[in-house]
């Protein structure tokens, strides 16, 4: 299968601080790729990295076969192609939830606003919130938000979704529904890179699980290896921590 | 006596009011061109080229250290030295512009540094460009948060324009001097002058006022 994203030899420092150590990585298409690791390791760095949310200093990455690392690379391009989900969600909080959602395909594909808002619509069902179009993101509960947030992330009908701990900003009651919603994208093919140590998530649609610490990637597997038989202490440690929490 | 310079006050008073439309002309422009320019200054303050953010730093530390009655004459004065002739009315429009848009400069960098970084990366990360970003995302949020000092800094300004009196602009302050030598009643002259400033000034206060208390919730 074509990889839709390649790191290689990736290396990105902050200031004098080495976040990114000699990162290679094939992603195929359509596949969902949990990334999980100790606070601090890089894994929000590694994939604010392919929508170029950071800038690299050494190597390669190419998204869409389009060469991130490359200064003169189009981002709108890049990034119209690229949805990303945060932790603290960041939605615009001027805007109601409809806003929210169409402001991206009326400006950036200039959209004409019916269709954009069609568009939205059909989004904000896919996230189970259709009766929520207008109200104001302050007036969500955090599991809410983050819904809305995926729908916007939708919005452009991306190829490739990012998501950065989507659930650790989140009351624990408030997860599943999130949780929920992602195990719903999944059927519709696109590629997925998801931060985050909710296992139970990983070993339902992951293909595929790497783990990270000090900068690099420790080792990959399918979910039920990596979970069930880590094969360095590093990993084997991390998963005890996330089990007893 | 002073029945009779009330008399004569109320005679010149027309004179007066072409000092308060010029008052409001020079106000009206330069507020225009400050705001303009304030947020055209205030956006790069807040952007990321350092050279650019030195530069618009030290220009608005230069306006801020000196008196603005010296600017005026370094303006008035320094242009004919440097072959522009300027007349009176345009150095002062060009004083109150290079003035105003210092101040309103940081109040607009101030806005735009309280929104957080979040903000900015969801909006660049579902593909807007800079323009776009500030356009759709940044400056509504961070309207709220200059909207009230702007409009108090507007009332400095307005009365900021009665230091161009001193190269000879006929605004309302000076129309105050001039008449003073002929009506030597100076608390009754410049009660009028006072009380023509605050006409204008009066409303944007209570903008102002209604302002913060509206964003504060
Ligand atoms: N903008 C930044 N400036 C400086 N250091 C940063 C920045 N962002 C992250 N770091 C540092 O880079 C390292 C990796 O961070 P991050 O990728 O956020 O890790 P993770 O997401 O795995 O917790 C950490 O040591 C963090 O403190
Ligand atoms: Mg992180």
């Amino acid at each position: 299968m074509e990889n839709i994203i390649e790191f290689k030899n990736v290396n990105k420092w902050f200031g004098k601080l080495h976040v990114l150590k000699d990162i290679n990585l094939q992603i195929p298409k359509g596949e969902i790729l949990v990334i999980c690791g100790p606070s601090g390791s890089g894994k929000s760095t590694l994939i604010r990295c392919i929508n170029r949310l950071e800038d690299i200093q050494k190597g390669e990455i190419i998204v869409n076969k389009i060469p991130v690392h490359d200064k003169s690379a189009s981002l709108t391009r890049l990034r119209a192609d690229i949805g990303f989900v945060f932790q603290q969600f960041h939605l615009y909080p001027h805007m109601t939830v409809l806003q929210n959602i169409m402001l991206a395909p009326v400006q950036v594909k200039k959209m004409d606003k019916a269709k954009a808002e069609t568009i939205a619509m059909e989004k904000l069902d896919r996230v189970g919130l259709a009766e929520k179009s207008g109200a104001y993101p302050a007036q969500l509960s955090g599991g809410q938000q983050q819904r809305v947030a995926i729908a916007r992330g939708l919005a452009m009908s991306p190829e490739i979704m990012l998501f950065d701990e989507p659930t650790s900003a989140l009351d624990p009651e408030m997860i599943g529904e999130v949780l929920d919603v992602m195990v719903n994208l999944v059927s519709e093919g696109m590629t997925m890179c998801v931060v985050t140590h909710e296992m139970g998530f990983a070993k339902k649609v992951a293909h595929r699980v790497l783990f990270m610490d000090e900068g690099k990637i420790i080792e990959t597997g399918t979910p039920s290896d990596f979970f069930d038989h880590p094969k360095t202490d590093r990993a084997a440690s991390f998963i005890s921590m996330i089990l007893t929490h | 006596m002073m029945a009779f310079y009330f008399s004569r006050l109320v005679e010149i008073f027309p004179f007066f009011l072409k000092g308060l439309w010029m008052t409001s002309k020079v106000a009206f422009i330069s507020l225009v061109t400050c705001t303009l320019l304030g947020f055209i200054l205030g956006i790069f303050r807040s952007g990321k080229n350092k050279i650019v953010k030195r530069v618009i730093g030290f220009y608005v530390a230069f306006v801020r250290g000196t008196p603005f009655v010296v600017q005026v004459f370094i303006i008035f004065f320094i242009l004919p030295e440097w072959g522009m002739q300027l007349k009176a009315f345009p150095a002062a429009l060009l004083a109150m512009g290079i003035m105003g848009s210092a101040f309103i400069c940081e109040i607009v960098a101030g806005g735009i540094s309280s929104i957080s970084k979040g903000q900015w990366e969801a909006a660049a990360a579902s593909g807007l460009n800079l323009v776009q970003q500030l356009r759709w995302v940044i400056l509504p949020q961070a309207m709220k948060v200059i909207l009230p000092p702007l409009v108090g800094q507007y009332v400095l300004l307005i009365k900021d324009t009665s230091v161009v009196s001193v190269i000879g602009v006929m605004e309302l302050t000076r129309v105050g001097w001039v008449t003073v030598v002929r009506i030597p009643e100076g608390l009754m002259v410049f009660s009028l002058v006072g009380a023509l400033y605050f006409v204008i000034s009066y409303p944007l206060i209570l903008l102002s006022n209604y302002l913060e208390q509206k964003m504060a919730v």
